[in-house]
């Protein structure tokens, strides 16, 4: 059995254990982070793309707002080149409770919410495409920001300043404890099945939704997170260019966030026992397109191009009785099982949401200090994550610039999210991984109005042919076999139907059956012997 | 309004289906005017004619397998059909490629054996008619295969490919061809108009010959020629000593535009009228008649008289059938009744992408005459018609090209006129 020593064991991928990762490293100590699955594969990357401002809390629950706030401004600072400044609108419509508008506002000014109100005629300007009947509309500072390349980001730089090691696709199984102690976890390379024993000082439990299990592997009871399934739908272009928000206390389908080529309409909450039950209900998408009508009159005419769901990890205290998870505070919960439960040298973060994940690896990482009785103090408020050094925020065009500048010199893979061959075979080689999904979120292959029709083909080829053996016999070196590629291929165009499937209708299922007769007419893909 | 034109029969759709039904209409002697939003559903297929590739195991003679495909699916076109009238339908198919514009070019194959040739990704792909171009990939053929792939054209993958048919079996390698093109891309129809040219191809030819081993034939990418294919063809056959085969690419497909101009030509030939860039918006009814079509081109409505319609608008993919926001599946053009479509409240589609699909067998609703329901003059051809999965069938052109030949048929029949030769 290998063995991996370290000071800090981060379990969870995600926005939060990525930053515990890289707040950790910061503070000079040894880290390895282990997750199941891909980067950002899980909650992190299956929201809608918001950076809160925190107006959508500031009535409900203030306490999440004056966070939000907080981080959004930390993070617009030191994660400048994974947001897009949006800005964000609160809007009255017709559905919409009149009275709630000077709530909004009077919540606005006690929480420190910058907002501020403005005519609703000039936002139709800005926004021609929203419901003409407002009636009152506030200004605020939503953002949008972009999961994957912060995770990424935050993980690279862990491993950069700190020499952190990354383990993606590495399931835990087992938890070590020595007595009262928790001195590691047994991880498993799903890919290979090859195990690992990582002992480490403290084990920080950033699994989210899944902090419960993790828990219970370290022996501890009670950590109960109740999953809160949501489901979003990405419409085919840019319905709106601001964050748009219903003005009205939060419930479904009342928020439309433009990110990169898409806008995001979300989202549902659904309280469920299994974190990893996506299942897409028919009602809550007809529902979903009833709520974009509101919004945006005219949205079922727009292309939908893929629905997924999400499941937000909202600690319970078990001692307590919650009806609906929304009702369930958006603040994070640290568990420090040294004081709650005499076990030492384990943490668990959790709750909370993509915009305050940098304060909550900052209050994780001073619980493992605590816990080795040091002191060194945090400095992710102010270290610039790498990409973000300028503090330049992303802005729409940017790809498009870059190609434009490349244009007479390197081939397009993906015309939908304008992805060059030099830039996926620069990803192939720096990941290693053979699981076109992986680029997916991190190159958006993809993830355009033809959902890879024209695309996946290439990528499988050119994977193929930077690292496979064409006699297909032999891998050599990392080298992939013709099976490994058509895994890929078929394994992408598995997944990707998952999430298209609820939502085929108008010009998108006209799509989807161009991209079958690409792949199962001419390609004959489902007839890959096994 | 513009004055309004009369035609014996008006065709709706400029796909295989279509421009069958056209052509054979008017070579009969009819007056005939092909109406296309757009060109056919030719440039995106691989250009062979697929009868039936799959039941759901491999079929290797289509003429023997049909008979038990239809008795166990009495709502599936060919059982409308009648598998006898496949046979005179490739046959007319495969005279009108040969007197087609490509001089030279032809197709081969019959109902007795499905050729075995491979996909852009290294499938063995069952199809009973190919172009002469492709027939050398035959997989069931010895001879050890050299692929062929240019950087410059992304939709063929001769690394993948190789690898999947070392698998099936077939002793294959590759090599990667620079070509002297300075661009980062060019997709196939860009290649295919170079290799139109001798000079582009004895260059080819001159750096590939040396990159050859043994008895190796070669396969390339779909794209040798298209004002001249056969020449282009059996010039690099003759250039290399050995046999030349094509495979199919990903859109935009070669083989399916020459197949296009060689209807196109045939319909022309024959005195038929195209017209591409015309939205049918409406349609005047008399009784169970459609009198006449409002169509929209080049910006100002028209009206075509007719005695005839056939509709030959395809299916989802094509634009024939829309499925709305609402769940509501609809035809497009004449709003027509269906068939097939999943009762609402059940499943449209499910969760296994690979699994047989609710949706995809919905179609227009015909009678034994091909003729739409309540309308005694709309005949419906091509995958507008219910009860077939083309892809996973294989059997896609052998459906399109047997109702539009038969549907000119019938049309001819009722008309009286004698069905020419």
């Amino acid at each position: 059995m290998a063995a991996l020593s370290t000071e800090v064991l981060v379990i969870g991928g995600g926005a939060t254990g990525a930053g515990v990762a890289w707040d950790a490293a910061l503070r000079g100590f040894r880290v390895v982070l282990a997750d199941r699955a891909d980067l950002c594969e899980g909650t992190s990357g299956r929201f809608h793309g918001l950076l809160h401002s925190g107006g959508r809390y500031v009535v409900k629950d203030p306490r999440a707002a004056e966070e939000c706030i907080a981080e959004n401004r930390i993070l617009r600072e030191v994660s400048a080149d994974c947001i897009e400044d949006t800005g964000g609108l609160f809007v009255t419509t017709p559905s919409d409770d009149e009275a709630y508008a000077d709530r909004f506002a009077e919540g606005c000014r006690a929480t420190g919410v910058d907002c501020e109100e403005v005519d609703p005629a000039e936002v139709l300007r800005e926004e021609p495409r929203l419901h003409p009947g407002i009636s009152r509309a506030f200004r605020v500072p939503d953002a949008n920001i972009d999961a994957w390349k912060t995770v990424w980001a935050l993980a690279r730089g862990a491993h950069a300043r700190g020499g952190a090691r990354i383990l993606p696709y590495h399931a835990v199984v087992g938890v070590h404890r020595r007595g009262d102690q928790v001195t590691g976890a047994r991880v498993r390379d799903v890919r290979t099945g090859d195990e690992l024993d990582v002992e480490a000082c403290v084990t920080v439990n950033a699994t989210g939704a899944w902090a419960g299990k993790v828990a219970e592997l370290a022996g501890i009871e009670g950590v109960r997170v109740l999953p809160g399934r949501g489901i979003m739908i990405a419409m085919n272009h840019r319905l709106v260019n601001t964050v748009v928000n219903r003005c009205q206390m939060p419930t479904d389908g009342d928020i439309l966030v433009p990110i990169r080529t898409v806008s995001v309409m979300g989202t549902t909450d659904v309280q469920t026992d299994d974190p990893d039950d996506h299942t897409v209900a028919q009602d809550e998408v007809d529902a979903m397109l009833e709520d974009g009508e509101r919004l945006v009159p005219g949205f079922r005419q727009a292309r939908a191009l893929r629905v997924w769901t999400g499941v937000r990890p909202l600690f319970q205290d078990t001692k307590e009785d919650v009806a609906s998870t929304r009702d369930v505070t958006r603040s994070h919960t640290l568990l420090d099982h040294a004081e709650r439960d005499g076990v030492g040298g384990f943490v668990t973060i959790t709750g909370g949401k993509l915009t305050t994940f940098r304060l909550m690896a900052e209050e994780a990482v001073d619980a493992v200090c605590r816990q080795l009785g040091e002191e060194r103090p945090c400095t992710t408020r102010t270290e610039r994550l790498r990409g973000s050094e300028e503090g330049e925020h992303y802005h729409l065009g940017e790809r498009l610039g870059r190609r434009e500048a490349g244009l007479h010199d390197d081939q397009l893979v993906c015309e939908c999210e304008l992805i060059t061959r030099e830039r996926l075979e620069e990803s192939m080689r720096r990941r290693g991984t053979a699981n076109l999904d992986d680029f997916r979120r991190v190159l958006r292959l993809g993830m355009g109005p033809c959902q890879g029709g024209f695309c996946i083909y290439r990528a499988t080829g050119i994977m193929h042919a930077l690292r496979g053996d064409p006699s297909g016999a032999t891998p050599r070196g990392d080298g992939l076999t013709a099976e490994q590629a058509n895994d890929a291929l078929l394994g992408f165009l598995r997944e990707r139907w998952k999430g298209v499937w609820p939502i085929l209708y108008g010009d998108q299922l006209r799509q989807a059956r161009l991209d079958d007769w690409i792949f199962q007419g001419v390609l004959d893909v489902g007839h890959l012997e096994r | 309004m513009r004055t309004s034109l009369h035609y014996d029969a008006v065709v709706i759709g400029a796909g295989v289906a279509g421009l069958t039904a056209g052509t054979r209409l008017a070579e009969a002697g009819a007056r005939v005017c092909v109406l296309a939003k757009g060109v056919g559903s030719t440039h995106l297929a691989g250009g062979t004619v697929d009868v039936l590739g799959y039941d759901p195991g491999r079929v290797e003679a289509p003429a023997r397998a049909l008979p038990a495909f239809v008795e166990a699916r009495p709502d599936h076109p060919y059982a409308l059909l009648g598998v006898d009238a496949i046979p005179p339908a490739l046959e007319w198919f495969a005279q009108r490629i040969e007197r087609g514009p490509q001089p030279g070019y032809r197709y081969l194959g019959s109902l007795e054996r499905n050729h075995l040739l491979p996909t852009a990704v290294g499938v063995a792909r069952p199809s009973a008619l190919v172009p002469e171009t492709m027939a050398a990939g035959e997989l069931g053929a010895e001879r050890p295969v050299c692929l062929v792939g240019v950087r410059i054209l992304r939709e063929f993958h001769a690394s993948l490919c190789a690898a999947n048919l070392a698998r099936l079996g077939v002793e294959a390698r590759r090599v990667e061809l620079g070509l002297d093109i300075d661009r980062p891309e060019v997709n196939a129809l860009g290649l295919a108009r170079r290799f139109d040219d001798p000079a582009f191809r004895r260059d080819f030819a001159a750096s590939l010959a040396r990159r050859l081993e043994g008895e190796e034939r070669v396969g390339l990418p779909a794209v040798l020629g298209l004002r001249d294919p056969h020449g282009a063809w059996s010039d690099l056959e003759d250039r290399l000593g050995r046999p030349v085969f094509e495979i199919p690419t990903p859109p935009p497909s070669v083989p399916g535009m020459r197949l296009y101009e060689a209807l196109r030509a045939a319909l022309r030939a024959a005195g038929g009228r195209l017209v591409v860039g015309a939205t049918v918006v409406g349609a005047k009814r008399d009784g169970a008649q459609v009198s006449a079509l409002r169509v929209d081109t080049a910006g100002r409505e028209t009206t075509f008289g007719a005695r005839w319609v056939v509709l030959a608008t395809g299916g989802f993919a094509s634009g024939g059938l829309a499925l709305g926001s609402d769940w509501v599946v609809r035809e497009t053009v004449l709003g027509l009744p269906l068939r097939g479509v999943p009762l609402p409240g059940t499943a449209r589609f499910l969760p296994d992408y690979f699994a047989e699909q609710p949706m995809s067998r919905a179609g227009v609703a015909v009678d034994a005459t091909l003729r739409a329901e309540d309308l005694e003059n709309v005949l419906v051809a091509g995958a507008a018609l219910p009860g077939a999965e083309p892809w996973r069938e294989g059997s896609g052109e052998g459906i399109s090209l047997t109702s539009g030949h038969r549907a000119a048929e019938l049309v001819l029949a009722a008309n009286g006129l004698a069905a020419a030769a």
